[in-house]
């Protein structure tokens, strides 16, 4: 049995920003536990550039990103366990984890941050029908495949999703020489990031073809194409403009899940709309003594967003283990009010607040001209203008101390108010 | 034709006729139909071959009669590189060749090798168990959803008691969690109910009807258990307010339909067995009515004995041999599986009984499988083409139905589909049986459902029609039954797991997150008596891919443990055979680099 302070799961971003944070804030026998050969997660395969440009004010790839907060790491005392895989967590915070040096690891921990990102959707969930040949995998496996395996998956694609890794994936399948035959998709604007739009899809002359949706794949080995068609306004496909597109690979950029088997067998309450933990302002689960941040927790679009997070639950592990984790009232729940979809933190319980808190959201619906106001009591305390608000860009709000320690009630609602409303009021 | 097959024609041709049909030509021979001629719809292909299979005197329908609407596909382009990965060179000549290395061919051959005799099995797949045994549901049935008096119940009720010894002597799990008919609100048609009075179509509900499954299952040989309403909500507390009592079949089992077949391959090798991979049957070699030798595309075998277990192509490679008295129309069966976060919301198999029941399908069902993920399925669709194994969207919301026994089962935990072919001929039972023109030919034909729990059996009595035409088998003393399963890393407990690891490193390392299997059982895989050489092999040996990520974290793993212990480039990975490339190239940045 190895006794530990604090163990990361996880050695992306998120479990990188965290243990720094512990470590900086005193934490003395930390370890990170990570599954593959290289700390770093899905930035390694990122080699795209766009990352770091709130965190450290330039433009770097994703490896470079990494690379900054591991050689932070190595300079300290931080112990890491590489190609890992942890097998279970319990809710006493015991550890089963195995490799092939140390073979199969019992840890305990005085606290534990859950930090192990997200996969991706399949084409099963998104229930397409038709053959199962080769030649169909998800953005990121593309990814990793040609830009770490050094192997191209195919010469003619058609990938459905516009969410950021499918248009980045045009973009790289392009450069690799292969023909991008279209990215379709099925809501009626872009799922990723506008930068994305232009500089991967629009600069390659790549067709966008938003209210589509593949119906058919076809293939007996390998793909041989899929049948594409227009959406009706509430995502049906419409019989009579179905269209037959040859193509030898079709590529899924269909959603992210956070993944949390090990957050379940650890007894760590979920959210159903994010996938992931309920957390507090502190990053702290439904289970004392663990944290969770980054993609575990909701899929972030930046991963400077990720660092910062995971900076709160790297300081709060380390008060929990000092026994100096904020004094705690009752539970303020945080309620996803007017088209928004989701808040993480989902609840706050500072008995009294010092310092600003972050709340992420993400929006139901586009809409322009729109004001977020933070109701509680139904007392409005606290407003904001925005000029759009986009379901695939997260909206950030900070609220102060003097702000927040006015609330009265057990709830605060978020609602992103538009102009009609706003007339109404 | 005879006096008595002129009959059957000419009573078949009015009967045809009167469908509309009168472009059909129709003959007949010992009471073999054969049917030519050209129509509309598959389904009208599908109705002609019924109204033959059903005439009275009829021994056996070729339906060769098609439709205008779709040509079937046939088979793709050869590919060229048959040998790349193969661990047999093909024979000059063995005692007995068979043809199919499904559960059916694996199973027979698995038999024979008890005796002193040079079989060889031929499958033109990459591996076994690629047709319908590797997408059906694994239920070993008990036999009571067969037609009395059929051969198939007769060899479902014999094969299911042999399954625990089988599948002991191979080292495969099988677990038998029982099946729950279950009589619902729904089971009486909707005419009947409109009619009676309530307490009358209650009454027939809850006691007659499961009287009569119990008077079925008695005659059979099938034990069966009558089950009350609250017996019935205690062991299955999720089930629908429709339920209204239920009849239990506790010998009802569940395997890996794959895993028994491959270990069936492998013990086979293991005493004697050659089996060769990748290798087409292109003619079958008669001379003077008797079995001369198997023609592939890999070269010839002689061969005095060859059965025809090939599946859905039995009906062509009968055709080579001149002993086709059958047709196979293929009808696609599709099955959702469900995340296995949602085992324990079921505990038993569970069907739903319907009135009245479709006789060419058992029906859609809920089960689970070994692994603890929950399947729905399979529903019954006719199709033309035998390499159709799409799923619809159609399909996928009549599977959904299935679930109407679970009304709150989380649908969204949905894992993935998939869709094999049934083997249906159009008398709809099994057709086992030496043919009486060609000496030496067995069809082992028209194995559909209950084929699976069936295939001990039938194996057993293919050994014994072989024996009848004149095989001589005299027995090997070093048979050996057992065969040793590749260790399964997750099912294990701490210490066996700490041993296994110290024993082989390669165990330490988890390479699927979904499975948690081993990087150790991927390599043992590969290096089995039956080499798995392909990602989809693997993937039926070790799991690796059936979780809920289908394999977006190992995929990039077991392809490149493929391609090292394979020694083979990267790209020429498959996923299950030539032509199912994983990669088209190397990366420029690659290229570079190499140079």
């Amino acid at each position: 049995m190895i006794e530990v302070d604090v163990a990361i799961i996880g050695g992306g971003p998120a479990g990188l920003a965290s243990a720094m944070k512990a470590c900086e804030e005193g934490v003395k026998d930390i370890l990170i536990i990570e599954r593959g050969m290289e700390l770093g997660g899905i930035l390694l395969q990122c080699i795209h550039d766009g990352f770091g440009t709130f965190i450290f004010e330039e433009t770097l790839t994703g490896p470079e990103y990494a690379q900054r907060y591991i050689d932070e790491v190595k300079k300290t005392g931080i112990n890491v366990k590489l190609n890992t895989m942890v097998l279970e967590i319990d809710s006493a915070k015991r550890i089963i984890a195995v490799n092939q040096e140390d073979g199969l690891l019992e840890i305990e921990a005085k606290a534990i941050i859950l930090s192990m990102g997200c996969r991706e959707r399949t084409r099963a969930q998104i229930l397409i029908p038709g053959d199962r040949p080769s030649g169909i995998y998800t953005a990121g496996v593309a990814q990793r495949y040609i830009n770490i395996e050094g192997v191209i998956p195919g010469k003619k694609v058609v990938i459905l999703g516009s969410g950021d890794i499918g248009m980045i994936m045009a973009r790289r399948f392009t450069l690799e020489g292969a023909k991008v035959e279209g990215v379709y998709e099925v809501m009626s604007n872009p799922g990723g990031l506008t930068r994305n739009v232009v500089q991967c899809v629009e600069d390659y002359e790549i067709p966008l073809h938003l209210s589509h949706t593949i119906t058919n794949i076809r293939g007996r080995r390998r793909v041989e194409g899929v049948t594409v068609a227009k959406v009706d306004s509430e995502m049906r496909p419409i019989k009579d403009t179905e269209r037959f597109v040859p193509c030898d690979t079709v590529i899924l950029s269909v959603g992210l899940i956070p993944e949390n088997e090990l957050s379940k067998s650890a007894d760590v309450g979920m959210d159903p709309i994010t996938n992931g933990p309920i957390v507090d302002e502190q990053m702290q689960t439904s289970v004392p003594g663990i944290f969770a941040c980054g993609n575990v927790v909701h899929v972030h679009d930046l991963v400077d967003d990720v660092s910062k997070v995971a900076e709160v639950a790297g300081r709060g592990a380390a008060e929990y283990i000092d026994g100096k984790l904020k004094k705690r009232r009752s539970p303020i729940k945080v309620k996803a009010g007017r088209n928004v979809k989701y808040v993480v933190p989902q609840i706050i319980h500072g008995e009294k607040f010092d310092e600003d808190i972050r709340f992420y959201l993400r929006v139901k619906e586009i809409e322009k001209s729109v004001k977020t106001v933070v109701l509680a009591d139904g007392e409005r305390i606290f407003e904001k203008k925005i000029k759009i608000v986009k379901p695939p860009e997260m909206v950030k709000l900070d609220i102060s101390p003097d702000i927040l320690n006015r609330i009265t009630g057990d709830e605060l609602i978020i609602d992103v108010e538009g102009e009609e409303d706003e007339e109404k009021s | 034709m005879g006096g008595r097959d002129q009959k059957i024609a000419k009573k078949l041709e009015k009967k045809i006729v009167k469908k509309g049909f009168p472009d059909v030509k129709i003959s007949a021979e010992e009471g073999i139909v054969r049917l030519n001629g050209r129509v509309n719809l598959w389904s009208e292909v599908i109705t002609i071959g019924y109204l033959a299979a059903k005439t009275k005197g009829v021994k056996g329908v070729i339906n060769d009669v098609t439709a205008g609407e779709i040509e079937r596909k046939g088979e793709e382009k050869k590919v060229t590189k048959r040998d790349v990965y193969d661990n047999v060179s093909l024979p000059k000549r063995a005692d007995v060749v068979i043809v199919g290395g499904g559960v059916i061919g694996c199973f027979i051959a698995r038999e024979i090798s008890r005796y002193k005799l040079d079989v060889v099995l031929l499958e033109k797949e990459s591996d076994v168990a690629c047709g319908a045994t590797k997408a059906n549901s694994g239920m070993v049935h008990s036999g009571i959803g067969e037609s009395s008096g059929t051969l198939k119940q007769k060899l479902n009720v014999k094969g299911n008691k042999m399954y625990d010894k089988v599948c002991e002597e191979l080292n495969v799990p099988f677990e038998r969690d029982g099946l729950l008919i279950v009589i619902t609100t729904e089971t009486l048609p909707p005419k009947v109910r409109k009619v009676l009075p309530p307490f009358i179509s209650n009454f027939i509900c809850e006691k007659i009807i499961p009287y009569v499954v119990f008077r079925k299952g008695k005659k059979a040989g099938i034990p069966l258990r009558p089950v009350k309403r609250e017996e019935l909500l205690e062991m299955e507390p999720n089930i629908t307010d429709k339920a209204i009592v239920g009849v239990y079949s506790p010998t009802y089992g569940v395997v890996y339909p794959y895993e028994i077949t491959i270990a069936l391959a492998e013990n086979a090798i293991q005493n004697g067995v050659k089996i060769a991979l990748n290798t087409e049957v292109e003619d079958i070699l008669v001379e003077d009515g008797k079995v001369k030798g198997v023609l592939t595309d890999r070269g010839t075998i002689e061969s005095e004995y060859v059965i025809n277990a090939a599946g859905i192509f039995a009906d062509e490679v009968a055709e080579m041999a001149g002993a086709r008295e059958f047709s196979i129309h293929p009808r696609k069966g599709s099955i959702i599986i469900f995340d296995k976060e949602m085992k324990g919301y079921i505990n038993h198999s569970l069907s739903e009984l319907i009135l009245p029941q479709d006789p060419h399908t058992k029906g859609g069902g809920i089960f689970t499988t070994i692994s603890g993920n929950p399947n729905w399925g399979p529903d019954a669709i006719e199709v033309s083409d035998k390499y159709d194994k799409s799923v619809t969207a159609e399909e996928i919301d009549t599977i959904f139905e299935c679930g109407s026994l679970l009304p709150d089962f989380q649908k969204s935990s949905l894992i993935t589909y998939f869709a094999g072919l049934r083997a249906a001929t159009y008398e709809e039972d099994f057709f086992i049986k030496a043919s009486e023109n060609v000496l030496g030919f067995v069809n082992v034909a028209g194995i559909q459902s209950p084929g699976l729990a069936a295939s001990p059996a039938i194996a057993e009595m293919v050994r014994g029609i072989l024996r009848e035409i004149g095989l001589k088998m005299g027995e090997k003393e070093e048979f050996n039954p057992i065969r040793r399963a590749i260790p399964k890393f997750s099912k294990l407990g701490i210490e066996e797991k700490k041993k296994l690891i110290k024993e082989n490193p390669l165990y330490g390392n988890v390479i699927c997150r979904c499975e948690h299997v081993t990087e150790g059982e991927v390599v043992d895989a590969i290096h089995r008596p039956l080499p798995a050489t392909t990602v989809d092999a693997v993937k039926r040996r070790v799991r690796t891919g059936m979780g809920r990520c289908q394999g977006g974290f190992c995929g990039p793993k077991v392809a490149r443990i493929l391609a090292r212990e394979l020694n083979i480039p990267l790209e020429e990975v498959t996923k299950d055979g030539p032509g199912s490339n994983l990669f088209v190239g190397k990366t420029k940045s690659l290229l570079a680099e190499e140079a």
